[in-house]
């Protein structure tokens, strides 16, 4: 187990560096005159010129890069050109706000996806029906098109949510549910919709099993059957694709709360990248790659604990 | 067993609606919405975030709120443009205006404790100047700022600036406290100022709400509205709109014009105020790069080319008013005739080019940027080419094109400007080291104005810059289509008049409604 954890650790650190170089790459090609952009139209040459001496922006990439990884190494991500805040400190203020988004889409996503998907896979019929129609109508329905929606109903014309802005958790927990709410539900309608459709498959596949009739026929309930042997079964590609989703929700959150105006990372690496303020950016890339790479760490330790094949290889 | 199950979803369901209706409980009195009745909270919605709440590092226009809630200026910028007491309760000039005496207010006190002393404003005024604020360069021609006394300023320039006084009442004269100068680090995230309200640096998350409680010691009770002033950042259209129809906010600053009737529709109110205009800066006055706009009858030409009033309805939805100066209404120099001085007319347009020795048309090469409507290149390049002028478009990306259009790379651009009061516009567009003249174009006429205004009185200045307006109108420096309104919104319960020199509202010109 340990050497399978270590192996993983290893080619991660190795992704986030070649990931590294090609975002920095990117970045110093995409970004025009950075100093200009920071200082706006009404400054001067000359002052534009001395920014741009001042953050190092007149050296040739390798060296801005090999200065960059340098500091990024011990820690020191540097501090924003825009607003000269520590990259690191704004990084942690907005990761709480999305994870605590993405997370609960997460969550919700597995627990409804597991319920319609063995709802629709026991009882099949009308309901089954009336599962996969929801399943389609959320996966052809993008998902700020989904937030829009919800805004427009549950915030603006009811008022039981809050339409744009985020409360932490710390200062109200109703205050904050009533922020985080609306941009769940937004985030899990498409992972709902794939996921209970894997489900259901998953679970109809089990049922058909011979080793689900022994165990009716020594007398265990349908339901001990179902949650306790066929689940664990059904979890291991369903676990696979909520992996895919939850790096696909990252993604979507950008949108998410651009729409909510959540302070998060989503909203952060936009602006960040749309003005070039590449010590934020390349942060960024790095706290996407680690979560990346420890998501799919957290889920293949999962599937070897459901399923102890998978532990051999 | 399936009624267990029935009954765990039944319960999963209650148990999330009563969720969500303490949620709806709790949402409704978060954010502030509601009640801004005498003494309440003032929420606003702006689009860009301060950079640091350095004042030596700061920037008025979109920023000026977040600075003027905790900062007070030296003077005070009326919505109209005047200039009044604030932090300075008198001042004047010597006889050839290059010294400026300034007397301060003896009964203002910082949040932290210190005084207001000539000190204290030369210091702040010194890192301005030495600062990398976009601004900094206003003061490049001062020689020096001296405190003779407790209560007096003296700033000594190499030439007059008919500007220094409305740079004082902007970014370059916020006074933040004495002690907190001391510490630069800690004044770019907890501003020590004398002003209004107090950055409330627990509840405010940068970049998205900055929350802002008042002072109770505050030298002019008498603008405080509010007990306290919200702040968010809502960067996204869409965002904003949903914010003012969820009532989340008092007032919320528009990008753009395009959801006017819906805003209006939610009950709010929307106030503008023409800033900026949009036009072709005809920047290659001289010929270097291209010869024909060197010719003013070719630059004639293209001004006859537009059909103003066609382009404002299509690209503006008739939020603005046609003109072809470039000097704002709200100055001197604005002369109404101007407005209309070039007229619709096609058929004068390809006379002059023949005239100056091109009846068969010309091109000419002008950049495209994603900022401006696609909609706006595709009608100019078909207005010029109907009188035989070829448009040859090259796109530049959004990072490089201010840059590529100083450095210079092109002899022309559609672009939008602000229209800044006169000595401000003149170094921004006209004078031969302007910013927006990278062709360093000089015209001996045009400079003998420039002198006449800077060395001028106000009578003078006002007379004179009427005649360079309407001499860079004839010589077609540039040619404008139409000035465009800059809109804000504001609820039921809030009264707001704006400023005609700056895109964002002064916060002492928020009031509730009685």
């Amino acid at each position: 187990m340990l050497t399978f954890i270590l192996r993983r650790v290893l080619s991660g650190v190795i992704l986030i560096l070649v990931i590294t170089i090609i975002a920095y790459t990117l970045l110093y090609l995409g970004s025009g005159n950075i100093a200009r952009t920071i200082l706006g139209q009404n400054a001067s040459e000359e002052l534009v010129a001395q920014k741009a001496a001042e953050l190092g922006l007149d050296r040739p990439l390798i060296i801005q890069f090999l200065d960059w990884a340098g500091s990024a190494i011990t820690g020191d991500l540097g501090r924003s050109w825009f607003n000269g805040q520590l990259v690191s400190v704004q990084l942690a203020s907005r990761l709480s706000v999305t994870l605590s988004i993405v997370i609960g889409a997460i969550v919700i996503t597995a627990i409804v996806s597991t319920i319609l998907g063995i709802l629709a896979a026991r009882r099949g019929g009308a309901v089954d029906g009336t599962v996969q129609f929801i399943s389609i109508v959320g996966f052809a329905i993008p998902g700020f098109l989904i937030a829009l929606f919800l805004v427009l109903i549950f915030a603006i014309n009811l008022h039981w949510f809050k339409a744009t802005g985020y409360i932490p958790i710390t200062t109200s927990f109703t205050g904050w549910l009533s922020s985080v709410t609306l941009p769940i539900i937004a985030l899990s309608i498409g992972g709902i919709a794939t996921i209970s459709q894997q489900v259901r498959g998953s679970v109809l596949d089990g049922l058909s099993r011979d080793y689900v009739r022994t165990l009716r026929s020594r007398g265990l309930s349908s339901n001990r059957v179902v949650y306790k042997h066929v689940l664990r079964n059904a979890g291991g590609p369903a676990l696979a694709l909520l992996a895919v989703s939850f790096v696909g929700m990252i993604g979507g959150a950008v949108i998410v709360e651009q729409i909510f105006a959540l302070p998060g990372i989503g909203s952060l690496t936009v602006t960040a990248t749309a003005a070039g303020d590449i010590p934020v950016v390349m942060g960024l890339v790095i706290v996407y790659a680690v979560i990346a790479v420890v998501v799919n760490l957290l889920i293949d330790l999962a599937q070897a604990a459901l399923n102890p094949k998978v532990r051999l290889s | 067993m399936i009624r267990w199950k029935k009954a765990a979803a039944a319960a999963a369901i209650a148990v999330t609606t009563a969720l969500a209706v303490t949620a709806c409980a709790g949402g409704g009195t978060d954010g502030g919405g509601g009640d801004s009745a005498t003494g309440g909270t003032l929420t606003l919605g702006g689009f860009l975030a301060p950079t640091t709440f350095d004042p030596a590092g700061s920037e008025w226009g979109n920023r000026s709120p977040f600075y003027q809630s905790v900062y007070d200026t030296l003077l005070l910028g009326t919505p109209d443009g005047e200039i009044e007491p604030w932090l300075a309760s008198e001042w004047s000039y010597n006889e050839d205006n290059t010294v400026l005496t300034l007397t301060l207010r003896d009964d203002v006190t910082f949040t932290d404790g210190s005084k207001l002393t000539a000190d204290v404003v030369v210091a702040n005024l010194q890192r301005f100047k030495d600062g990398t604020a976009p601004s900094a360069g206003n003061f490049a021609q001062v020689t020096s700022f001296e405190a003779p006394d407790e209560s007096t300023v003296v700033i000594t320039m190499e030439a007059p600036n008919p500007a220094m006084l409305s740079y004082l009442s902007r970014e370059p004269g916020l006074i933040a406290s004495g002690e907190a100068l001391d510490n630069p680090d800690d004044l770019a995230t907890t501003p020590v100022g004398s002003g209004p309200y107090v950055l409330d640096t627990a509840a405010t998350v940068t970049g998205t709400t900055y929350v802002y409680t008042k002072n109770a010691d505050y030298w002019n009770p008498d603008v405080q509205h509010y007990d306290g002033i919200t702040i968010n950042i809502l960067s996204d259209p869409t965002a904003a709109l949903n914010a003012i129809k969820a009532g989340e906010a008092n007032g919320v600053k528009l990008a753009n014009n395009d959801a006017l009737t819906e805003v209006e529709g939610a009950g709010w109110t929307v106030s503008a105020v023409e800033l900026d205009f949009q036009g072709i800066l005809l920047l290659d006055r001289a010929g270097s790069m291209d010869p024909a706009l060197g010719d003013v009858k070719v630059r004639q030409a293209i001004n006859y080319a537009f059909d103003r009033a066609g382009l404002l309805t299509a690209l503006q939805a008739d939020h603005g008013t046609v003109t072809t100066q470039v000097f704002p209404t709200s100055s001197d120099a604005y002369d109404p005739e101007l407005d209309s001085y070039y007229d619709y007319d096609p058929e004068k347009a390809k006379e002059l080019l023949a005239e100056a020795g091109y009846p068969d048309g010309l091109e000419i090469s002008m950049p495209t940027v994603s900022v401006l409507s696609p909609a706006s290149y595709a009608l100019v390049a078909q207005q010029l080419a109907d009188v035989g002028i070829t448009v040859k478009a090259t796109d530049v990306p959004i990072g490089n094109f201010i840059a590529d259009l100083l450095a210079p790379k092109y002899p022309a651009s559609l672009m939008s400007l602000e229209q800044n009061p006169d000595w401000q516009l003149i170094n921004f567009m006209i004078a031969p080291n302007a910013i927006f003249n990278p062709f360093k174009y000089q015209d001996p006429q045009v400079d003998e104005y420039i002198q006449q205004i800077q060395f001028g009185d106000e009578a003078t200045q006002a007379s004179v810059v009427r005649e360079l307006n309407t001499y860079i109108v004839e010589q077609a420096w540039f040619a404008p289509f139409y000035r465009i309104e800059g809109s804000f919104a504001t609820d039921a319960n809030t009264n707001v008049v704006l400023s005609t020199t700056n895109a964002y509202p002064a916060i002492y010109e928020f009031t509730p409604k009685q």
